[in-house]
């Protein structure tokens, strides 16, 4: 890997469909600065990398049920960008599933031969307080580790620990119900509720390892798979669920993440927001705050406008009560952290 | 704490013993919390009337977050079904098991979603890259990639 130089834009979904609620100044169709994305082709990067690399990575050389050619297309955005990644991070040991809060120049640092609205991008939130990132891995849970992560955050920061912990509690334990109207069943959830209620709760009160939760262990528990991924799946499930309850909402909106084909509530529920690893698009993180009566902020840095960054809100509760904030980029969710946020 | 994959599968083994498996589908063996065997039938009119197959699950630690690998015995004289997706090594080219799969499917649920695809099939055959797949095919199926291309089989 040494001859060729990474790819230093990451690279579009295929598909990315426009935020609703864009402001009006954000039309780009005409825009003459518009930059382009650089991109690799498909085939630039497939031969770049080869069958030997991505198995290396465990990315691995795709085998074909019957006679189908394959097509760099065939992964999903998710893939595409951890492919991404690696390429970046050639020499760097596997990401964490998050990684510790990090100053915006460390994101920056990676756009220097890129994109310069990218650049200009990361550089307008620094000078608008969102000064720090938070990484997750880019495994296809990312939005949903990220706001998992988030939120258990917010609680710990609360100003009112205890109230916001005891609502959250009866509000995540009223989550069972929706899950098993949506036909999920107790003894598929239930270890992944108890993980994550189990967390929360140790806010308040010291948790089975007789400590209570802190930014550390908070890190630590979302570095750890188990937890991880407990906390995860029952999202996934929350979101899931609200989509079939309220299906009349959604249906219609549903595509599939690398088809781009529409399907039926069920089959997107089942194969798209039930499985992991499979990416969320607008539709989930709308259900899953809903779900949750949660206030999300995304921003979006999408390298299309050089003079500012769209800010998707998903507000579910009282304005006062402030957002988590989120960073997209194509294919990608991070915690984006405000130096305004309690520390 | 026990692993979440031992918590979960002993709950999914005391619900199979005090409600039993659905029609055509047994529970042969588990001895621990890595390996399960189940024989399976296809109740009714089918290609498979008469016909019964082992169904061997494997689970790591991670289950039910990370898939089981799942596929039919074909030692000891047992063969794995003719169907365009199954290889004649027993694995099985589906999505749920692989890049559809969620935890919210249970190994009883995996049972009827096999049963089922053989119910449907019309035709034994065999996928058009068996031998080929067979050759080179790593000994655990969910070290394949597979490419699900056609959901009607």
């Amino acid at each position: 890997m040494t001859d060729t130089p990474p790819p230093s834009t990451p690279l579009t979904p295929q598909g990315l469909r426009r935020p609703k609620q864009l402001p009006i100044d954000s039309d780009v169709e005409d825009d003459p600065l518009l930059t382009p994305l650089v991109l690799p082709s498909a085939k630039e990067l497939w031969n770049f990398t080869g069958p030997e690399y991505l198995l290396s990575r465990g990315l691995r050389a795709d085998h074909q049920c019957l006679s189908c050619s394959l097509e760099f297309s065939d992964y999903t955005p998710a893939q595409l960008y951890e492919l991404n990644q690696q390429l970046k991070d050639d020499s760097v040991p596997e990401r964490p599933l998050i990684d510790a809060v990090a100053p915006m120049s460390t994101l920056r640092a990676e756009y220097e031969n890129g994109s310069p609205s990218f650049l200009k991008q990361i550089d307008w939130l620094t000078k608008n307080g969102f000064d720090k990132v938070q990484r997750t891995k880019g495994d296809g849970d990312c939005f949903y580790r990220s706001l998992g992560y988030a939120y258990i955050e917010s609680l710990l920061t609360s100003k009112d620990k205890d109230f916001a912990v005891a609502s959250a509690l009866s509000l995540l334990s009223s989550t069972k119900d929706v899950l098993e109207s949506a036909g999920i069943e107790k003894l598929v959830y239930e270890d992944f509720y108890d993980d994550f209620a189990n967390l929360v709760g140790s806010i308040s009160k010291p948790g089975e390892d007789g400590l209570v939760l802190n930014k550390e262990r908070l890190l630590q528990s979302f570095q750890n798979p188990e937890v991880s991924n407990s906390i995860v799946i029952y999202l996934r499930f929350v979101t899931s669920a609200h989509i079939k309850l309220n299906r009349e909402s959604y249906e219609g909106f549903l595509v599939h993440p690398d088809t781009k084909d529409i399907m039926d509530v069920d089959s997107f529920c089942a194969n798209v927001v039930q499985a992991m690893g499979r990416e969320a698009d607008h539709v989930e993180i709308e259900a899953l705050c809903r779900a949750l009566y949660l206030n999300v902020d995304v921003a979006y840095l999408t390298g299309v406008r050089g003079d500012g960054v769209d800010f998707i809100k998903f507000h579910n509760r009282d304005e006062g009560e402030g957002a988590i904030t989120l960073l997209y980029r194509p294919g990608h969710y991070d915690i984006l952290v405000s130096n305004k946020r309690a520390a | 704490m026990s692993s979440i994959s031992s918590r979960r599968l002993a709950k999914e083994l005391r619900e199979i013993h005090s409600e039993g498996c659905p029609v055509g589908i047994n529970l042969i063996e588990a001895n621990d919390y890595a390996k399960w065997l189940f024989t399976i039938e296809v109740m009714g009119d089918s290609v498979y009337q008469n016909e019964k197959y082992t169904l061997q699950f494997r689970f790591d630690s991670h289950y039910p977050i990370s898939s089981p690998a799942v596929q039919f015995v074909v030692t000891e004289g047992r063969e794995a079904p003719m169907h365009p997706h199954v290889y004649s090594n027993g694995h099985i080219c589906a999505s749920i098991l692989g890049n559809e799969w969620s935890p919210v499917l249970s190994v009883v649920a995996v049972c009827v979603t096999i049963q089922s695809m053989l119910a449907s099939c019309k035709k034994k055959e065999r996928p058009r890259d068996n031998d080929s797949y067979v050759r080179n095919a790593p000994e655990n199926p969910k070290k394949t990639q597979f490419h699900y291309d056609d959901d009607t089989v």
